[in-house]
């Protein structure tokens, strides 16, 4: 089972501060996770610093119709999003 | 011992207006629950009521009312067996609606 | 790392319900005896200032409401200091019992679990 230093739940779309400010504070070993709104950020991912992980939700990324678009960003479902903030050591919720 | 034109009240026995209140009032709320107020009742009301006063809000949940009371009247009132046994039920919320303040948002 | 929840709340008093939600959340947590501290940052450093009269816009004074804080067991409440710069928010014009902290980000990693309002 690999380990996230800190798991970031975005759940504000980009142009929402919030989200700003979560970009802005990833670190090396963080890991980013994306849901409700926030997945409409998967069609711009160049934006995310390198070397982080990025995961969205997948029922939020198809219910946009984003399914196509997401090639940078792995898809989880609702048991892999639960796996994940197990993982995490620590988890802050955007 | 006339009794006194009881005010409008909720579904669950709140009072509609806050402004109704009275030591008579809370006494024939009280005998709802087949409560007869005594001294130790009293002072939990009084202290519900400056708790709302001073922070425009019931104790939201019983096991905050249990730590309020706690914080200003000592652990041997602050204690739920003691409260319980004043205020059956759910003592939050009998307490409050006999206080004629507004139910307590987290008690079930 | 000890387990720690810290509540942020970043939008305006009034207005919106999502502050108040927080706060809910943050004294169902000290209902627990869950550790819990709140913090105050952005827009949101303008519930710690005195004083708020609320009679005319009919709400609860989130002032009054957030002084039960410590009654309940929430342990800190934190200003994050730009913003409260920002705002002018000074020392003497905000409620008793505001720890200012001149890094919100490192107080965010100091905490297993952080939860924004809204």
């Amino acid at each position: 089972m690999t380990h996230i230093h800190v798991l970031h739940i975005l759940n504000k779309a980009p142009s929402h501060p919030r989200s700003v400010e979560c970009l802005s504070a990833l670190m090396p070993g963080d890991t980013l996770l994306l849901i409700e709104n926030a997945v409409l950020a998967v069609a711009s991912l160049n934006e995310y610093r390198a070397g982080i992980p990025v995961f969205a939700l997948a029922p939020d990324v198809i219910a946009r119709g984003l399914g196509e678009c997401s090639e940078n960003t792995t898809l989880v479902d609702f048991a892999a999003m639960v796996d994940l903030t197990a993982q995490a050591q620590q988890i802050i919720s955007w | 011992m006339t009794h006194p034109v009881m005010p409008a009240r909720n579904n669950e026995g709140f009072l509609e207006n806050a402004s109704d209140w009275s030591h008579e009032i809370a006494s024939c709320i009280a005998a709802d629950d087949n409560i007869e107020l005594n001294k130790k009742h009293w002072e939990i009301i009084e202290f519900l009521r400056t708790f709302y006063k001073e922070h425009e809000m019931s104790p939201p949940s019983n096991r905050l009312f249990v730590k309020s009371v706690k914080e200003a009247l000592g652990e041997e009132r602050g204690n739920s067996i003691y409260l319980m046994q004043l205020f059956p039920g759910t003592p939050a919320k009998t307490a409050c609606r006999i206080a004629g303040l507004p139910r307590p948002t987290n008690c079930l | 790392m000890s387990k720690s929840t810290l509540i942020v709340i970043d939008q305006p008093p009034y207005g919106a319900w999502a502050g108040r939600e927080a706060l809910d959340m943050a004294f169902s947590l000290a209902a627990f005896d869950q550790r819990v501290s709140l913090l105050f940052m952005g827009a949101g450093v303008n519930w710690l200032r005195k004083s708020q009269e609320t009679s005319e816009i009919e709400q609860k004074s989130v002032e009054k409401n957030l002084s039960a804080a410590p009654v309940f067991g929430v342990e800190k409440l934190y200003a994050d200091a730009a913003a409260c710069d920002q705002y002018s928010l000074f020392p003497e014009s905000m409620i008793a019992g505001v720890v200012i902290t001149e890094s919100s980000s490192e107080l965010i990693r100091q905490h297993s679990h952080t939860a924004f309002a809204g």
